[in-house]
């Protein structure tokens, strides 16, 4: 193949163009000709000829050391310029693909890029690693906080400061109680992602002056509804409660199986005798059924019952048209005016008056096994103890509740001992190790002397 | 070897070579892969949903009357022949327009009252016409000592429709007049409403509403209801209950719509108590002969007959 014009020089001095390759044989059609060539002697005439002739493009060739390696030189330097220049205007006037030297640079900066990236990749996948180490409960719980973590449905509704402010001083015992109340229910939250509301029971002159002492409940319920609008479930705590185990989501603990541990047939446990189910012909099928419509989704407030009836002490309501209905009609100024003298757990009873008089409140309303949701300590509900009652040693049960501990017992004791059964109880593996390795120590010396926690508990 | 002319590739070699792996034809694959997964999804998807719905949605018969006309009959203290009438005038108007009567009687509600007056038995009539129409919509309960004057006018065009309710809707006014500071809310539409009442110059009066059917109804109806209430000795009874759950609880009043009187309550000119423009004009629904069960010198029967035999009247000529 012969040259008809001179190809235009590239501007990192190789040969672009392509009818030269084919002819050569080779793909590298400069360096591999020339070692070849002392040796033949047409070859050195035409070399010759060709300088004579005064072809600059073949006369750069053969110029030196420098001009042969110049264009290996140039490749180690950076291309910045080459690629900012435009091939264009050269290989375009030369009718050569436009495309064709700019894909092989490419090809080999590609290649760079490459092994860049996968160089990065490994680098971010290392921090990703370790990072996960690092934040993994941080993450877990930014996502069970996040709309797909579905903790952001439910809110914990924490009572607090209650009568404080007007009918005693709070001593160091009381404020105690509220701060391990507060923390521990904070911690709950925070590890599940739910939203925790603190609120105020100071008694308020509002109410003693409409009568209404004991209904702030049904206010604070509607006012966090408008608070937190994403919310759907909304957990009623007294502020004598204690979360005894926080590795159990509210999720998996209740509402995931609702239909296998809730009861609607009060007849299953019915400390106050109410008629149920309803028998007046004028009713409906549902109303008149003893366990409503059968389906967990037309629940709309969940509640447990100890020995004396309700307990409003940790319940769990809906957000749902009924709901706001029950509250609206929970407190109602004719019926407050007949029975306050004989409600005396008030807004307690009131919830046991509208389940037992009015029908639609028994369709929406279920009842949970007392210890899914409000264990009671030894000592309330009677003294001997009852398995359907009482938090047992052993039954890991979700939550204490000491109702009633001040009446006669001693709130922050009780607290405090079962904060620490509570962390005993779910102590981490090096703390199982330890505690083991100190029974065996003791077993082997004879003396029986087990954790203290455990001792108190039973 | 640095010098190196790349390989050809084809006529263009694609400019970056890490995307060469995209080629067009997997390109192509690809897109109708994506393509094919999403008409697959929206299939399944579409199905889910008819099967859903066939398997969710309680049945309703075709027939199934929209409106269920309540009247409770006191079959002791008024004659048969004048019960008959009431009964002949109200299944024709039922008939006319597909509704269906549902007559109850006054005694089969006293031992659920107790003590308190006969006329609390409207709450569980009403109730009870609703467990045995479960499928109707709306519940009309009107007073015995009423007809329908023009049968021809339904229910649906005359208050029930969309726009007909919301251009009768009275809206912010007191809901006990003249002057309860709790007043109709001025936002409602007609999604929000349950039921459709009137006053009279007194009060609420629950001679005559319409009450849809839903959990609403059944709240109501139960509150309405409660053995505190009827112990209570309102004046007006179950009328009283009704104005003191209306103006407590805001939840029922959201759900409430005041229509003016003569739409369904119009008031014969003997009767007292009427609002203003609430009495009986020819044209009108409805003509009740309110009080004329109360009041001794006035007889139902005697003021029932030359009305009644207007529309029997008009019955005949059609």
């Amino acid at each position: 193949m012969s040259l008809t014009r001179s190809p235009s020089p590239r501007p990192e001095g190789g040969w672009s163009s392509p009818g030269l390759t084919p002819g050569s044989g080779s793909s590298t059609p400069r360096g591999g000709l020339y070692p070849t060539s002392p040796s033949d002697p047409w070859l050195a005439a035409k070399a010759k000829s060709d300088e004579v002739r005064g072809y600059p493009s073949f006369s750069t060739r053969n110029n030196g050391f420098f001009s042969r390696s110049k264009r290996q030189i140039k490749a180690t330097l950076p291309r910045f310029r080459a690629s900012a220049r435009s091939p264009k205007g050269y290989s375009e006037k030369d009718g050569f693909p436009h495309g064709h030297g700019r894909g092989w640079r490419s090809l080999w900066f590609g290649r760079t890029v490459l092994r860049r990236r996968r160089a990065r990749l490994f680098l971010a996948l290392i921090l990703l690693v370790l990072g996960y180490l690092c934040f993994s409960t941080l993450l877990v719980q930014l996502f069970r906080r996040s709309g797909f973590g579905g903790g952001r449905k439910f809110v914990i509704i924490l009572e607090s400061n209650v009568e404080g402010g007007v009918m005693e001083w709070k001593g160091a015992r009381e404020w105690a109680i509220e701060r391990n109340s507060i923390s521990d229910k904070t911690d709950y939250a925070k590890t599940w992602g739910y939203e925790l509301e603190v609120v105020n029971m100071l008694a308020k002159k509002r109410y003693s002056h409409e009568w209404r002492e004991g209904w702030e409940k049904v206010d604070i319920l509607r006012e966090t509804m408008r608070k937190y609008p994403d919310a759907e479930w909304f957990w009623w705590l007294d502020l004598t409660t204690y979360v005894m185990e926080h590795s159990y989501s509210l999720q998996d603990h209740i509402f995931n199986r609702l239909d296998e541990i809730v009861y609607r047939d009060i007849n299953e446990y019915n400390p106050l005798n109410i008629t149920h189910p309803l028998i007046q012909p004028y009713l409906d099928e549902v109303s008149r059924s003893a366990d409503g419509d059968k389906d967990p989704s037309s629940i709309h407030f969940l509640l447990s019952q100890d020995c004396g009836g309700f307990n409003l002490g940790s319940f769990f309501i809906h957000r749902s048209l009924w709901s706001e209905r029950l509250l609206d009609i929970w407190w109602d100024p004719i019926m407050y005016e007949q029975r306050h003298m004989q409600w005396e757990h008030k807004e307690q009873d009131a919830l046991e008056y509208l389940y037992t008089t009015q029908p639609w409140v028994r369709s929406s309303l279920a009842f949970v096994p007392q210890r899914y949701i409000n264990s009671f300590p030894p000592g309330a509900c009677g003294d001997e103890l009852d398995p359907k009652i009482h938090y047992t040693v052993g039954g890991r049960d979700f939550l204490v509740n000491m109702a009633g501990c001040d009446y006669g017992r001693d709130c922050w004791d009780e607290m405090y001992q079962y904060r620490e059964y509570s962390k005993w109880l779910n102590r981490t593996i090096w703390g199982r190790l330890h505690d083991s390795i100190l029974d065996l120590y003791y077993a082997l010396i004879g003396e029986d002397k087990r954790p203290q926690a455990e001792a108190e508990a039973d | 070897m640095q010098f190196a002319l790349p390989p050809r590739k084809g006529p263009v070699a694609h400019p970056y070579a890490r995307s060469s792996f995209l080629t067009l034809h997997r390109r192509k694959q690809l897109t109708a892969i994506a393509v094919l997964s999403v008409a697959l999804l929206a299939v399944f998807f579409l199905l889910s949903q008819l099967f859903y719905s066939s398997a969710g949605a309680a049945v309703i018969s075709i027939g199934t009357p929209s409106v269920v006309i309540v009247t409770v009959l006191d079959r002791i203290l008024y004659s048969d022949k004048y019960l008959q009438k009431i009964i002949r005038n109200r299944e024709d108007y039922a008939e006319r327009h597909g509704y269906t009567n549902f007559f109850a009687n006054l005694t089969d509600y006293n031992s659920y009252i107790g003590h308190a007056p006969q006329s609390w038995g409207v709450v569980p009539a009403v109730r009870h016409a609703m467990a045995t129409h479960p499928s109707s919509t709306y519940f009309f309960h009107l007073d015995p000592h009423a007809i329908f004057m023009a049968p021809s006018k339904s229910l649906q065009s005359h208050i029930l429709s969309k726009h007909r309710l919301e251009t009768l809707m009275r809206r912010d006014v007191p809901v006990v007049p003249p002057d309860s500071i709790i007043k109709t809310f001025s936002h409602l539409r007609h999604e929000d409403i349950d039921l459709m009442v009137t006053t009279d110059a007194k009060g609420l009066n629950t001679g005559s509403f319409v009450l849809r059917q839903g959990d609403f109804a059944r709240f109501l109806l139960d509150t309405w209801f409660d053995p505190l209430f009827r112990s209570y000795n309102f004046a007006k009874a179950e009328t009283h209950t009704l104005e003191h759950v209306v103006q407590w609880h805001p939840t029922v009043l959201a759900r409430l719509a005041l229509i003016p009187q003569r739409v369904i309550n119009a008031y014969s000119p003997d009767s007292i108590g009427a609002a203003v423009d609430g009495t009986y004009k020819d044209g009108d629904l409805i003509i009740r002969f309110f009080g004329c069960n109360t009041d001794p010198k006035r007889n139902c029967e005697r003021e029932l007959d030359p009305y009644y035999n207007l529309w029997a009247k008009k019955l005949k000529l059609e």
